[in-house]
Order: C-alpha cells, then sequence, then structure tokens
C-alpha cells in the first residue's frame, strides 16, 4: 500500500493540509502539540487513480535521538521506524510553515539522513501568511539546493490537493533520500551537507518591493508582537487573562440560560401533544415520563454545551492560549503544576475525555499525571445540566443570583483542582518539575469552517450518547419504577413509594442521610455513576412517573413542590448545596475513568481517583449540608 | 552574562548551553542553538517564564532553563514593534 506520513514542527499547519487532502475532521487548534496521535486517512492521487494511506503525525522539532522525553517525538519516530520495517511504501511529508523557513529546513536536514531511507518530500504551507507579509519563496532555488523534491502551497488554495498529492506520487517513484540528485551517490551526499538552513532560508525569500506610494506591509510577526504587547502586559496581562476566562464563562450562563429554558419548554409541549396522542396507558407513560422525561431532559441543555465549546474552540484557534500557559505558569507551579497543565485543565470544562488526551503536550511526567488526576474536578459540560437544574430550583429569582451560584461552582472545581494537585504532589507524585519550553504561535483568525465542524462533531456526539445511553438508561429507570417490589405488605401507598427503584434508592440511604439526600437523588446518584447528565434524566423520569396525574410542570417546579409524607417540602437549600458540592467533587464518569486507565496504562490511578473524589465528595458535601443547615 | 539577565530588547547571540544533554539538545532541536541571535520579548509577573524571540519563532521558557544560557550582547534586537 502506498503511504505517506506528514510530518513537521508543531503548530506547523500539517493537520490543515491533511485535512484538505483527505476531507478529514483532524482537530486543528493554535497551539503546539494538538495532534496527539496518529491520524490516518484514505486520499486517491489525481495522475493515476491510486488509493493512498496519509497519516497525521504529532509535531516535532527534531529526531535527534537524545531526545527521549518528548512523548510526541517518540510516537512520530516510533512511527516511521515502524512502518518501514513493515515495507510500506512510505513517503516522509514534511510541513514547514513559510514563516519560519529556517526553522523548518533544520528538521528537514535532520530527516535527509534519515536511517530508513525513505524518500522525503518537502512541503511548505501558509505561503498566504507568507504572501500577506510581502514575500514569497523562490521555489526553484530551494528544490535546487535541497537535492529533493519540494511544493509550496496553502491548505485554502483551490489547487491544494493536486500540488500535494502529485507531488506525493512522484516522490514515491523514488528509493530514498540519497537518490533524489540523479548525480552518483558520493556526490549527492556532499551537496546535501553543502546547505546549511539559515542561509538557504535567507537566499530563498525573495522580498516584494512595495509599490510605489504604497505603505510597508506589517508582517504576521509585527501584528502578533503588537498584540502580545497588550495581552502579555506586565500589568494588565494577568486581569485581561482573568476577564477573558470570566467572560467565557459568563456568556455560556447569559446566552444559553434562556435557550435551555426555551428547549425545555418546547420539550414540554412535546410530552403534552404526545400523551394526547397516545392516551393515558402504560405504553404512554414509557414515552411520555421515561423517554422524553429522561433524554429529553437532557437534550434541553445541548444549547449550553454547544456554545461552551464554540467559544473555547475559538480561543484556542487564535494562538491566545499558549499566552494563557505563559502567564500562569508561575501560579501553577506553586501547585506543583506548569503552564502547559493550564490547556488541559481549560478543555476538561468541556469534557474531561479529550482533556485527559490533551496532557500529551507536558513535556514533564509528574506533572503530567498530576494534572490527569485532578482533570476530573474541572467542571465539564455533563455537570452543566445538573448544576443549571439545581441552581434553577433553589436559588431561583434573579439571573443574577443564578450566574453568581454557577461562577462559584466554576471557581469551586478550579480551586478543588489546585488543592488536589497540591496535595498529590506532596504524597503520590513527588519530585520536581521540568521547566516550561512552549513556542508562542502566531496569532490567527479562527476559522469559522472549522468551528462549525467541531460544533456539529460534538452535536452528533452527544445526540448518539443520548440515543444509546441515556435513552436506555430512562427506560430502564422508568421499568424500575414500575415494578412493586412490597406489593401486599402497603397498598395504600403509591405504586411509585413501593417500586423497585425506590427500594434501590432506600438502601442508600443511611450513606446519604447526613447530605440531606432522598431515594430520588439517590436514585439518581446511581444512575449518575455511569455519566453525570444521567442524573437530570433520572429526575426528569422520576418526576414524571410521579407526577402523571398532575398538570404538566416544568420540572424545577416538580422538585420544589414534593413532599416528604409529614408535609414538609423534600428538599430544602442545604441538601441542594450538599448535591451541588457532591457532583463538584466527585468523578461520576465511566469515560473518564477509561481515558485515565487509557493515559496511565493501569487500573490503579482510576481507582485511585474514584476512591479519593467519591471519599472527598462525600466529606465536603456532609460538611456542607452541615453548614448549610445553620443559615437557612 | 545569562540569557536571564539579557534586558527586554537587547539583542544577544547564544555562546553556550551549560545544561544536561538532554535539555541541551531540546533547546538546539527548537532553535535556541549556539550563534543563534536571541532577544527577551518580556518576563511574566512574579518571577515566572521568559518570552524570548529566536529567528520567526517566540518561545514561552522558564528562567531555569535561561540562567543556563550564556549570551553575548549584540547589538539592539532586530524590528521590534
Amino acid at each position: 500500500m502506498r503511504a505517506a506520513a506528514f510530518i513537521g514542527r508543531p503548530n506547523s499547519g500539517k493537520s490543515s493540509l491533511f485535512n484538505a487532502l483527505t476531507g478529514a475532521d483532524a482537530h486543528i487548534g493554535n497551539f503546539p502539540g494538538i495532534t496527539v496521535d496518529v491520524l490516518e486517512a484514505k486520499a486517491t492521487l489525481p495522475s493515476s487513480g491510486e488509493a493512498i494511506v496519509l497519516y497525521d503525525l504529532p509535531g516535532l522539532y527534531s529526531l535527534d535521538p537524545r531526545l527521549e522525553v518528548g512523548s510526541d517525538e517518540r510516537v512520530a519516530r516510533d512511527f516511521i521506524e515502524e512502518r518501514a520495517r513493515a515495507g510500506d511504501r512510505l513517503v516522509i511529508v514534511q510541513v514547514i510553515d513559510a514563516n519560519q523557513l529556517a526553522l523548518g529546513l533544520r528538521l528537514t536536514r535532520d530527516l535527509q539522513k534519515n536511517e530508513a531511507e525513505l524518500p522525503v518530500l518537502v512541503v511548505v504551507t501558509q505561503t498566504d501568511v507568507l504572501a500577506k507579509d510581502g514575500k514569497e519563496i523562490d521555489t526553484d532555488a530551494l528544490t535546487a539546493a535541497l537535492g529533493c523534491p519540494f511544493v509550496a502551497t496553502h491548505a485554502r488554495a483551490s489547487d491544494c490537493r493536486e500540488i500535494v498529492l502529485g507531488a506525493i506520487a512522484r516522490a514515491h517513484t523514488m528509493t530514498g533520500p540519497s537518490s533524489a540528485s540523479s548525480a552518483s551517490s558520493t556526490s549527492s551526499t556532499s551537496e546535501q551537507e553543502a546547505w546549511e538552513p539559515d542561509a538557504l532560508a535567507a537566499s530563498a525569500l525573495r522580498v516584494r518591493a512595495p509599490a510605489p506610494g504604497e505603505t510597508p506591509h506589517r508582517t504576521s510577526r509585527e501584528r502578533t508582537e503588537r498584540v502580545d504587547r497588550v495581552l502579555l502586559h506586565p500589568v494588565f496581562g494577568l486581569p485581561i487573562f482573568v476577564l477573558i476566562m470570566a467572560g467565557l464563562f459568563a456568556t455560556v450562563f447569559l446566552i444559553a440560560d434562556p435557550a435551555t429554558d426555551l428547549a425545555d419548554a418546547a420539550m414540554r409541549a412535546l410530552g403534552q401533544l404526545l400523551r394526547r396522542v397516545l392516551g393515558e396507558g402504560l405504553f404512554a407513560s414509557l414515552v411520555v415520563d421515561g423517554v422524553l422525561g429522561g433524554v429529553g431532559t437532557v437534550l434541553a441543555f445541548l444549547p449550553q454545551i454547544l456554545l461552551l465549546i464554540a467559544l473555547m474552540d475559538v480561543l484556542e484557534a487564535t494562538g491566545y492560549l499558549a499566552r494563557a500557559a505563559f502567564l500562569v505558569d508561575r501560579l501553577f507551579r506553586a501547585f506543583g503544576l506548569g503552564g502547559k497543565s493550564f490547556v488541559p485543565l481549560l478543555t476538561g470544562h468541556a469534557c474531561a475525555v479529550p482533556a485527559i488526551s490533551a496532557t500529551r503536550i507536558i513535556r514533564d511526567p509528574r506533572e503530567r499525571l498530576t494534572t490527569i488526576l485532578v482533570i476530573p474536578l474541572m467542571t465539564c459540560s455533563a455537570r452543566l445540566p445538573v448544576y443549571t437544574l439545581v441552581v434553577a430550583t433553589f436559588f431561583g429569582g434573579s439571573a443574577f443570583t443564578r450566574a453568581a451560584v454557577t461562577t462559584g461552582l466554576y471557581f469551586g472545581g478550579i480551586a478543588s483542582g489546585l488543592v488536589a494537585a497540591l496535595a498529590i504532589r506532596r504524597t503520590v507524585v513527588r519530585g520536581k518539575g521540568l521547566p516550561l519550553l512552549l513556542e508562542m504561535p502566531a496569532y490567527r483568525a479562527p476559522v469559522l469552517r472549522s468551528l462549525f465542524r467541531r460544533c456539529w462533531l460534538e452535536a452528533t456526539d452527544f445526540l448518539r450518547r443520548a440515543g444509546t445511553i441515556i435513552l436506555a438508561s430512562a427506560v430502564a429507570l422508568w421499568i424500575l419504577l414500575n415494578i412493586p417490589v412490597r406489593g401486599a405488605s402497603a397498598p395504600d401507598e403509591p405504586l411509585i413509594e413501593r417500586s423497585a427503584a425506590a427500594a434501590m434508592g432506600r438502601a442508600l440511604e443511611p450513606v446519604t442521610r447526613p447530605l440531606g439526600f432522598d431515594w430520588r437523588i439517590n436514585v439518581g446518584l446511581i444512575g449518575s455513576f455511569g455519566a453525570r447528565e444521567l442524573m437530570v434524566g433520572t429526575m426528569g423520569v422520576i418526576f414524571g412517573v410521579e407526577g402523571a396525574d398532575k398538570e404538566p410542570a416544568p420540572l424545577v417546579e416538580k422538585i420544589r413542590a414534593a413532599r416528604r409524607p409529614d408535609g414538609s417540602p423534600s428538599y430544602d437549600r442545604p441538601a441542594a448545596v450538599a448535591l451541588l458540592v457532591f457532583f463538584v467533587i466527585a468523578c461520576q464518569c465511566m469515560s473518564t475513568l477509561a481515558a485515565i486507565r487509557r493515559e496511565t496504562k493501569g487500573w490503579k490511578m482510576p481507582a485511585f481517583v474514584l476512591a479519593y473524589s467519591y471519599v472527598v465528595a462525600w466529606v465536603l458535601a456532609a460538611g456542607a449540608h452541615r453548614i448549610a443547615a445553620i443559615w437557612w | 552574562m545569562s540569557l536571564e539577565d539579557l534586558t527586554p530588547g537587547a539583542g544577544a547571540r547564544i555562546a553556550t548551553l551549560d545544561l544536561p544533554d538532554v535539555d541541551a539538545a531540546m533547546l538546539r532541536a527548537i532553535g535556541l542553538a549556539e550563534g543563534e541571535r536571541v532577544c527577551v520579548l518580556r518576563r511574566a509577573p512574579f518571577g515566572g517564564p521568559l518570552h524570548v524571540r529566536v529567528g520567526e519563532a517566540s518561545f514561552a521558557l522558564a528562567r531555569g532553563l535561561a540562567s543556563s544560557v550564556t549570551v553575548e550582547l549584540d547589538g539592539p534586537a532586530d524590528g521590534l514593534v
């Protein structure tokens, strides 16, 4: 099989090019080290119509065998060696950012000496940015000097596919880097040693003279340094950072809150409609209370989650996250983390699973492990539905109060993460950390197309989960709520109080009584052991089944109206506070534990996270319940 | 003098990398090699990392690393904005 492996410095534009050639969805950011796995996609060579496999490798600075610490370098090098051993007809495609020509050519020199003697093709990309700087590349000069095929293009060019795939096809006819030149092997070796990256880059870059009367161009580097003077200002840099972060979460709350209300109202209207059509039977209850109550309640939170993902994507695409890492490095060091931990921790606010993969950008193994262990404490989007529901139910009233409580929960997650990191670095993962070394990419405008693609992927993923796990557990719960286990003993009690689900929840009551939870919340906790958002779905099903004979009302009002047998409210604010605290800390997510197992290669770390987070969650929730009970 | 002591805005050339093999190799790989022109753009507050520029790229570099990079002053930095 013909194959080509894209390699290059981190953030040089490999993934953009890869996507342009294959139509794949490799995640593109503007932060060094976004590609952490080897991605694979098929393409068709335009000349022969032959299929070819393209691999997008993590970025690497060098093939120097001494660089054992950088796992990205190792992934790329191992991959190339393995494919070469397997006998693949592999071409190495080195992608160079045209704006960093000299730095890229250093890697070219390393690659031409590759032991596997694979053919090398150099693709200079982002020539559109270079053109804006008033510069262009002398292709002929480079081809002659390099002694290997060379093309220049950019990922948005209409002929990008033809240029790059055509060059790959031609490169496949070669056998190794030394045969690139038509001269004898001895002279070609001396020819390749002759060129020097900096001098060659300088001679190959042509500056287009500005037309008469035209003001000289401001280059991409100058623009970036100008923006940095503001965003990394010695005094205002940190306050700007805090404002950007606060703005991010405030926007999610302010825009998504009404959107979620709207989606929730739509689900209720659909429920009423279905009830009218289906009547009152058991089947109608399954559809309306079970499926719609469970899945629909969770679906209402989709807009909120998408908005958060979109905003974080924009922030990443601009290149600001590397600046944030620079700004917070000193603070994070105090907690045993480092600047590079910042990006995975921020990603963790959307979802812990990609965040745990993203820790591969951290060079220091101790810092990386610590980051993995505290990522589950970040306020991921699956917690948002729970927070929104509880806050709206018990801290309703003004939007300001709700915003303040939600913000407090975000900070609670971050603070508990930092404290946990400090505790972990003092006990489980002791030792000195490696110093920060991080490339600061040029600022770029986010590309709308890849933003929409990202949101689309998130939305379909969310809908798939809603249609499978959440649907299945909602139906299972509905069944458990309709099976009586104490049939004869208490016939005057409503069916739901005698159901199997109630029995399960009651079995947990001795443990959760100090937290102020009843069997309903306990059932929710059991359900949310697998995934947090199931808590909301569970509440939707329970109160749907329970209140099926009453007027349909928002879930918030049903929870508020719930009464104990003695007539007092089932839930009070102290119980709500305890529930929130519990959700801040507990790692109720199977996917996260699986991701930790994958990255740490064993069950020890996931078991540790599960144990510490549940114990700490219970202790803090019980404490919060006691303190809140004094207040209210 | 070391890169850590370099005044922002001043240009310099890297003389030696007094670091363990692995760290020195990493710095050379990203572009901070002997003979390269460097400048310090800024320092992060509260003793945080340095923001250094070398060639067309810029890096956040911990002070601990910068203090082990010996530089020689070489005129003002190029093209500061």
